[in-house]
């Protein structure tokens, strides 16, 4: 248990770009700030992004420094690879018992060589590479981690469940490797709290008329930027998961599980723009690859986001048709597959071939009910975090004390969430800061 | 009721004009005057006088397609259904098929002082004065003489649903004056008849002490089950005679030999169509598949496009059949005849008369001629329930 | 209480039983006036629908007449009428309309007095038997 008076500290639960931003703020303010971050390393979704809209900046240029200068800042403790399990009073005196989870690895000794994951004789689907890729059992999620540590995962360890193996300790040369590494709990006492814990995917094969894991060529927007990305599995070739082949003629289709009823009623916001980028990186990567988007409304609202579009239709031979498609079907000849839609501007019904669908899958914020119940924070109807006051304290949850940034607060893209981690870090300043002042605690 | 009225009924306000609905209807891929995007469309922009007047208002085949899709959850078919009901009021009804001929007969066993004739098939079925499963005949009487000159015997389906319902211990009663179910007009608009059929049907049944009634036809039972409880009390179950024989399917004496209605006894493949009112409009895709794997000999191919994605037999309700109808068809036609089956299998009489229409219509400007086997899944079961050719 | 008067509608051939009328009536052979004739061009093109409508719109009866076969204008219409009528004389059955109710006859134009005799047997079987069942305010 740290001694700190809790009112000079603050969790921030989620280590993507809006807790990242959060952290910063605050430690530069002179915060202690403990990070806490699910997965093996910080980053977040953008991590797996190869451009960010509507600049086509490369998201990990722009990403990694923040990860450096948050994982290098004084004020800043990462806890990487743990989870909060409970959390108990009340603004100014928050005691959070956090779960440092096992990695069996020595993060003291540890170098980040990644030679273990090199030599690891068990690869699983990696979770970075959306299941394109693989990893080893022990691993580095991705090249540009923060911590650079390898980690084991535990559910398959041929060791940890057998008996069997111990590669990665016979090629450790600084004998990291500690099977008999422990869950650690500790306990924190922090004065606010913000959640950014961040964007999840919405499971779409339940939407069978898109074909998706039906039809090979039917991929998700995010795998597309795995695909594009030239750290990802294929190394930034476009090939089309069916024979390889760099596709020609792609087709995006928007709105696939958001702004329906049956699935997701909200918009995911950011869709409509990350498609025209990624129709933008496909003829880049390959000139003359001809895209076509799908969609209901261009959602362009954005500084420069309708300049941005109207570039991709003129510099990028990207074409958009307003029809939301009713049913993917596939060629068995090449594969090809096969949109049905209505040209709603003519009213035709048409079929339309391509090489490579890509859906823009629905978002969903990621936070359970159950963490949420941890937290003592209320959710809408959605799953968002819910906010009691939009107008006045929109950044603010239904408890004093914790705040919420980022995609888990509502839909919104990149700057936005920063934007809101700050405003976050901000009120969460505030509110500690007066504490004192206002005479109780 | 008003268009404002159905419009805020069926929340068709929430439609997003996105083109779901219009880019897998089966009319709007041939008839390119009809989308049911853009009748939402004049419906929302407040032209009543000129939606009620439309042909293509009746082009519509309810099948579902659309709104299983819709993101706006938007019930077409039911404000198809409403709308028409306001055109009905003006004096239009769309193109009736057969000159009207079904919709007359419809209205007048409307009448409560007529006493039909329509039990002279029973030959072979044992049925009974009192029981608590009635047996619905439906149109069949009626249908007979209209289409046997295409091969289709709707009394034979009837005739073999009390024969399996029998050989399953069950000897049903039968309403000697039982009225047509009234799918058809409630569909087209004639409200006020259909309530008619609706009252004397429902007193007919009470007064039998019928605690369940049984089905061959998916629009009757899809009537009787929702349609019906929102104008009269009815204190049984209705249920479809898959529904039943799917439950009951270790005691079915089931051989496997077929014969008869243009199947020949070397039959091994058949395939099967989702009638959509069986399928989309009531959830019920398993227990008929689950049937005809259990008759021996018999393999079940699906088509393309099956279940909740199959495609409608081309004209619901007697109305506004054309050449694109016939379009529909050959699509599927195609789809049963590319699975490699001999015969294709439905579980609605309506079905197998669409399809048998167009096999023998011979115009093939329309696409190819088509010939295959199509039998009701009844007359499937009831065939290999024969224990000699 | 004024005796029921049967309302009969008969669909009579141009060339034959229209003519016979016609002639019934420039003969004063008499008939009875409960019968509405609708003249059409050949008793084969009488369609199952103008039957059925003239019993939903309360006709009592319907009779359905033209040449004999070798008289024919079209020269199959009497066979296609007779293919019809078969059919619709099951449907009527079903629904329960007694016999008398719905005729067939072929009645040449020389044929009047049977034309007059054919009229004045169905109004007595009608009377008999009493309004239709189906009667009674549908509208078409």
């Amino acid at each position: 248990m740290n001694k700190e008076d809790g009112r000079k500290s603050v969790l921030v639960i989620g280590g993507g770009i809006a807790g990242i931003q959060a952290s910063l703020d605050l430690a530069n303010m002179g915060f202690k700030v403990y990070l806490v971050e699910k997965s093996p390393s910080i980053g977040g979704r953008m991590a797996q992004l190869d451009k960010t809209f509507p600049t086509n900046d490369c998201a990990m240029c722009i990403l990694a420094p923040k990860m450096i200068e948050a994982n290098s800042h004084p004020n800043i403790e990462l806890l990487t690879y743990s989870e909060v399990e409970e959390i108990s009073g009340g603004i100014g005196k928050f005691r959070v018992r956090v779960k440092k989870k096992a990695s069996f690895v020595d993060r003291s000794k540890c170098t980040g060589c990644g030679l273990c994951q090199e030599k690891c004789p068990w690869k699983v689907d990696s979770e970075f590479e959306l299941g394109l890729g693989k990893r080893g059992v022990i691993y580095i999620p991705f090249a540009q981690a923060i911590p650079r540590v390898a980690t084991i995962d535990k559910e398959h360890c041929v060791y940890l469940l057998k008996g069997k193996c111990r590669a990665c300790e016979k090629v450790c040369s600084a004998k990291a490797i500690d099977f008999e590494q422990k869950d650690e709990h500790i306990e924190l006492r922090v004065g606010a709290i913000i959640v950014a814990s961040g964007l999840g995917l919405y499971d779409i094969t339940s939407l069978t008329e898109y074909g998706y894991r039906k039809i090979k060529n039917v991929i998700t927007a995010i795998e597309f930027e795995r695909l594009t990305a030239a750290s990802g599995p294929t190394m930034g070739e476009l090939r089309r998961p069916s024979d390889g082949r760099t596709p020609e003629n792609i087709a995006f289709v928007q709105c696939v599980g958001s702004r329906d009823f049956r699935n997701k009623a909200y918009c995911s916001s950011v869709c409509c723009m990350h498609a025209t980028k990624e129709a933008m990186l496909a003829f880049e990567h390959h000139p003359g690859t001809k895209s076509t988007i799908f969609y209901m409304d261009m959602r362009a609202v954005g500084k420069r986001f309708q300049e941005y579009v109207a570039r991709a239709k003129k510099e990028y031979d990207v074409t958009y048709v307003r029809g939301r498609p009713g049913r993917i079907e596939v060629d068995p000849e090449n594969d090809n597959p096969i949109i049905w839609y209505e040209e709603t501007i003519s009213g035709r019904v048409m079929s339309f071939e391509a090489e490579l669908v890509v859906l823009a899958q629905a978002m969903i914020p990621q936070i359970t009910k159950e963490f949420a119940d941890i937290l003592g924070i209320e959710l809408n109807e959605d799953g968002f975090v819910k906010v009691p006051d939009k107008l006045a304290q929109p950044l603010d949850t239904t408890k004093p004390g914790i705040f919420a940034c980022g995609y888990v607060h509502s839909p919104r893209d990149i700057p936005d969430s920063v934007t809101q981690a700050s405003g976050a870090a901000g009120r969460a300043a505030e509110e500690i800061a007066s504490l004192g002042s206002r005479g109780g605690e | 009721m008003n268009l404002e009225d159905i419009i805020k009924q069926t929340k068709t306000y929430y439609c997003l004009e996105c083109g779901k609905c219009t880019s897998i209807c089966p009319v709007s891929r041939h008839n390119s005057n009809f989308s049911p995007r853009l009748m939402l469309e004049r419906a929302l922009m407040d032209s009543e006088g000129e939606l009620v007047h439309d042909r293509e208002l009746f082009s519509c085949l309810t099948c579902y397609a659309c709104s299983d899709l819709c993101p706006s959850e938007v019930d077409y078919p039911v404000f198809t259904q409403k709308v028409r009901s306001l055109a009905s009021g003006q004096g239009e009804h769309g193109d009736c098929a057969h000159s009207g001929v079904l919709f007359s007969l419809m209205r007048l066993t409307a009448h409560s002082g007529i006493k039909q004739k329509r039990l002279d098939w029973l030959d072979g079925c044992r049925t009974t004065q009192r029981s608590e499963v009635l047996y619905f005949v439906g149109c069949a009487p009626y249908f007979e003489p209209v289409f046997e000159d295409i091969e289709v015997s709707p009394v034979n389906i009837a005739r073999n649903s009390i024969k399996i319902l029998n050989a399953l211990g069950i000897e049903p009663m039968l309403l000697p004056n039982e009225r047509c179910c009234g799918h058809d007009l409630l569909w087209t608009g004639d409200v006020e008849t259909f309530k008619k059929l609706a009252h004397i049907n429902a007193e007919m049944i009470k007064e039998s002490g019928a605690r369940k009634i049984v089905f061959s036809c998916p629009e009757g039972y899809r009537t009787f089950k929702i349609d019906y409880p929102q104008y009269v009390k009815l204190d049984c179950e209705p249920v479809h005679i898959t529904e039943l024989l799917a439950q009951n399917l270790s005691r079915l004496p089931l051989q496997p030999r077929v014969k008869q209605e243009g199947i020949s006894p070397e039959v091994r493949k058949v395939t099967y169509q989702d009638p959509c009112r069986l399928g989309r409009h009531l959830g019920i895709y398993e227990p008929p598949r689950e049937i005809i794997k259990a008759i021996p000999g018999i393999e079940l191919v699906e088509m393309e496009h099956s279940g909740g994605e199959s495609i409608c037999c081309g004209t619901s309700v007697w109305t506004n059949c054309s050449s694109y109808s016939k379009e529909i068809r050959i699509e599927r036609l195609s789809e049963a005849k590319a699975t490699g089956a001999e015969v294709l299998v439905t579980t609605c009489p309506k079905c197998q008369i669409h399809f048998k229409c167009a096999m023998v219509d011979k115009g093939a400007e329309k696409g190819p001629d088509i010939k295959m086997g199509v039998t009701d899944l009844v007359n499937l079961v009831a065939n290999a329930m024969e224990t000699r050719e | 209480m004024p005796e029921f008067e049967p309302k009969i509608i008969a669909f009579c051939c141009n060339w034959c039983t229209y003519a016979a009328a016609d002639i019934a009536g420039t003969s004063r052979i008499h008939y009875p006036a409960n019968v509405r004739i609708v003249r059409v061009m050949c008793s084969g093109m009488v369609d199952p629908i103008y039957v059925l409508k003239a019993f939903e719109k309360g006709a009592d009866g319907v009779l359905v007449a033209g040449c004999h076969e070798v008289d024919c204008h079209y020269l199959n219409g009497p066979l296609k009428c007779d293919a019809m009528f078969a059919k619709l004389k099951r449907v009527t059955n079903t629904l329960g309309l007694e016999n008398e109710r719905l005729r067939r006859e072929m009645i040449s134009t020389s044929e009047s007095p049977i034309f007059a005799q054919v009229i004045e047997q169905m109004v007595q079987q009608l009377k008999k038997l009493g309004p239709s069942p189906l009667r009674g305010g549908v509208k078409a």
